[in-house]
């Protein structure tokens, strides 16, 4: 797509008008044409291979996701974990994503002081960095260890389209909404595809027609921690 | 009662004058040092513009010297909030203020203002750098 | 009978000395938030699985502490009790003021201080607790304010009438501080019990201070206070302590005998450095022994020992405070039940809270900068009574006096240590 083109009509539409953010407001209720659904998430970790992590190093190139060295203090928006039964030292283990599940019910916007963390319309769970004051409370509330904050100021910069952050803030996993609003795959999932596992899926929930959707009928998904109530939007095939 | 209601400030003046000047001699300075350099014979920063100024610019020059932040601010919220991230951005201003080191930079200097919006916003001092960015992106 | 009060002289060389060491420290609380501003909260103890560390621990406890107050203030204006109508303007003083340090405490624990006092009232989130509370304690240094003023002009009726809203106004913001933390999914912090047992503690902890502030300070500049009106706020004392300790163990056998948090309380109960902070700091030396010497005839009507237990009291609250905050974020969360995490790149176990030095300044700070706004009060508002007396105005306090005076004369009789 030509990007500058496409910046070059905004701005025109900018200039010829007025209050143009009153207009804004209503091109960007049609510009999020592609949130007129539900985003999810679908890890078939049947499709996992062994010692992959393209997810997680897309995700970080993507976003500028800070990487310190110090587990005190790196970020995570994807993270790999490596399972094995409760009290069964020899069972082999597995390794699992987790990232933010993009709750139904967040409680992490819940308790957000500033509203700072929101659920957008297509139910993605996103932080506005502009207004966040680093209260941490809503690593706080996530059951899922899926938020973190920026301790320190992050240097690295790989992705010059995509703002980085500044310390003070808290983040999580936004499901690349900048992409999906411009009919992009989500970066970790293009990874995966291009790795060779196609293991993730995101795609529209509401829509019976969808991959996601068809995925999650013909297997049987895990979410988790149901239980919380939270109503956690990433499922997972063979957990 | 009425025994200790005396102020305790009663015929002090000398006391009450010298903590006040403490507080407000800075606060003087100040604003002479602000009412000095908004003077007019003060040098007005020069900004590199670009070769057409305010062709095709959102609005015009005017508009966007005093009131650009809250352009830029009420456009940020709504963008971030709203969605539809992709269509306004820096990258915009970019294609006509390539250097934000001789046109940016210089004005906040000018009116010692630092805008955190470039410690996340891609926006490169020098226009030699945004060419390479643009050669090594996408 | 009318009370007289006489500010602080404020001209001997050891009140400026204490004004110096003060402001010192809070030069050296602003440097380290500061610090910690410029570079990054990273050089705090704080990490990304322990989100919250000694300033919210501090900000509770402050909190806490200026409920107690303003219980020793309502004494008067709401139990009519005369005889404590002396420490009124004292106590309702420093419940302002510890609500500040309350407040400046969270404040300046935020990652971006910058936009604290513009964020969060721009956009207000009702259902946060931490968009609730700031209006809460707002409002309270506001009513506060107003009860100091009704104290300071002597207005009777509005007096009483300020105090009863005042403390019913604490009940609320203590309410609210507690619910920060039960009202979010973690498994020690989920209790409805938190609130209440929140108050008890707060109680006491309040009372025990003001016991501590008023007799030093009576002593310190040499003004007569009544035995009896101390040895009755240590009866006082001993019954918040009974109340708290009882809604704390009831908390605890809850969380215990619950099967999902057995595993997290077993951790925070029986394991590690908590135990000791619970067992030890809290029950025994914050609880138990302060209950015993208050509530024994000997100890309980010596002045002496009931500021040393007073002390105690204190010290198991800041444990209690600990205890809040920290094991409920140490213990992870269950993230995959049944499973273990052998390996990944955030510490997923049991992680420990290692406090640092810029945030004890920080600490340090905010309570030096209370304690200097608290003696410049002396000084220049008319908050110290020339003298406090029993004067019998009830039966309790009759029966009371004499049987501290026996007591002391028994005393006096029996052992010259
Ligand atoms: S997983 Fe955590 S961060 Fe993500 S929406 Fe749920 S509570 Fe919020
Ligand atoms: S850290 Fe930021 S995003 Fe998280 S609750 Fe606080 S203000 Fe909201």
């Amino acid at each position: 797509m030509d990007r500058r083109k496409f910046l070059k009509t905004g701005g025109r539409f900018l200039a010829a008008t007025p209050f143009a953010c009153d207009l804004l407001v209503a091109s960007v209720a049609s510009a999020s044409g592609p949130g007129a659904g539900r985003w999810g998430m679908v890890i078939d970790l049947r499709r996992c291979p062994e010692g992959c992590d393209a997810c997680v190093k897309a995700c970080r190139r993507e976003n500028n996701v800070a990487e310190h060295g110090d587990p005190r203090w790196d970020v995570h928006w994807i993270r790999q974990v490596e399972i094995r039964p409760h009290g069964q030292e020899d069972a082999p283990t597995r390794t699992v994503p987790l990232l933010c599940n993009h709750c139904e019910r967040p409680p992490c916007a819940q308790v957000c002081p500033v509203r700072a963390t929101y659920q957008r319309d297509d139910g993605i769970v996103i932080v506005d960095h502009h207004r966040c004051i680093g209260c941490r409370y809503c690593l706080i509330a996530c059951p899922y260890n899926a938020r973190f904050f920026n301790y320190r100021e992050n240097e690295a910069w790989p992705n010059k389209d995509y703002p980085k952050r500044s310390h003070g803030v808290a983040e999580s996993c936004h499901l690349c909404a900048h992409r999906l609003d411009q009919g992009r795959l989500p970066a970790c999932m293009e990874a995966c595809r291009d790795a060779g596992a196609g293991a993730i899926v995101v795609g529209d929930l509401d829509n019976p027609e969808s991959e996601i959707s068809r995925l999650i009928a013909a297997n049987s998904v895990k979410r988790i921690r149901e239980d919380l109530g939270t109503g956690p939007k990433v499922h997972y095939i063979g957990l | 009662m009425s025994g200790d209601r005396k102020s305790p400030l009663d015929g002090n003046l000398v006391k009450v004058v010298f903590p006040l000047l403490v507080i407000l001699a800075p606060l003087g300075l100040s604003v002479i040092g602000a009412v000095s350099a908004g003077d007019p014979g003060a040098e007005e920063p020069f900004l590199e513009l670009p070769p057409e100024p305010n062709e095709g610019c959102v609005r015009d020059a005017e508009f966007m010297r005093f009131h650009h932040w809250e352009l830029l601010r009420e456009v940020r919220d709504q963008v971030v909030r709203g969605g539809g991230r992709h269509e306004i951005s820096l990258d915009r201003c970019r294609s006509c203020h390539p250097s934000r080191e001789r046109f940016c930079s210089r004005c906040h200097e000018a009116v010692s203002l630092q805008p955190d919006c470039f410690g996340c916003h891609y926006y490169p001092a020098d226009p030699a750098a945004a060419v390479d960015h643009a050669r090594a992106g996408r | 009978m009318e009370i007289l009060y006489q500010p602080l002289d404020g001209r001997s060389r050891g009140y400026y000395a204490l004004l110096t060491v003060l402001l010192a420290f809070v030069a050296a609380g602003f440097a380290a938030t500061f610090y910690l501003v410029v570079h990054g909260l990273h050089n705090s103890g704080m990490t990304n699985r322990i989100p919250w560390g000694l300033q919210i621990v501090m900000a509770i406890f402050y909190i806490g502490l200026s409920a107690g107050s303003l219980v020793v203030s309502g004494l008067y204006g709401i139990f009519g009790k005369l005889e404590y109508k002396p420490f009124a303007r004292l106590a309702a003083f420093l419940a302002m003021l510890f609500l500040v340090a309350g407040l400046l405490s969270i404040v300046t624990d935020q990652g971006r201080i910058d936009r604290v006092f513009v964020e969060p009232f721009s956009h207000v989130n009702p259902s946060s607790m931490f968009s609730i509370n700031p209006a809460l304690y707002m409002g309270h240094i506001m009513i506060c304010i107003f009860y100091l003023w009704a104290l300071f002009k002597e207005k009777g009726r509005l007096t009483k009438v300020a105090s009863v809203v005042v403390v019913l106004w604490a009940l609320c913001v203590h309410t609210g501080t507690g619910a920060i933390f039960a009202f979010t999914p973690r498994e020690l912090y989920n209790t409805a019990l938190l609130p209440p047992s929140f108050v008890a503690a707060a109680l006491s902890s309040g009372a025990a201070l003001m016991i501590i502030v008023l007799t030093s300070l009576f002593r310190v500049t040499k003004r007569h206070l009544d035995m009896a009106l101390v040895i009755w706020l240590g009866r006082l004392l001993a019954v918040f302590i009974v109340v708290a300790l009882y809604v704390i163990l009831i908390e605890n056998a809850h969380r215990f005998y619950q099967i999902e948090s057995r595993e997290a309380t077993t951790y925070y109960l029986f394991k590690g450095y908590h135990a000791w902070l619970f067992w030890g700091g809290l029950i025994g030396v914050g609880s138990v022994v302060p209950a015993v010497l208050l509530f024994r005839r000997r100890t309980g009507t010596s002045v002496r020992w009931i500021v040393f237990a007073s002390a105690l009291v204190v010290v198991g609250v800041v444990c209690e405070r600990y205890l809040i905050v920290l094991p409920g974020l140490e213990y992870p969360p269950e993230l995959l039940p049944g499973m273990e995490i052998v390996r990944s790149a955030l510490d997923e176990g049991i992680v420990a809270y290692v406090i640092s030095p810029l945030e004890i300044l920080q600490a340090l700070g905010v309570l030096s900068l209370i304690g200097f706004i608290f003696v410049l009060g002396l000084k220049y508002l008319p908050l110290l009574p020339t003298e406090a007396r029993a004067h019998g105005e009830s039966q309790m306090l009759k029966h009371l006096i004499a049987e501290a005076k026996a007591e002391s004369a028994e005393k006096a009789t029996g052992s010259s240590v």
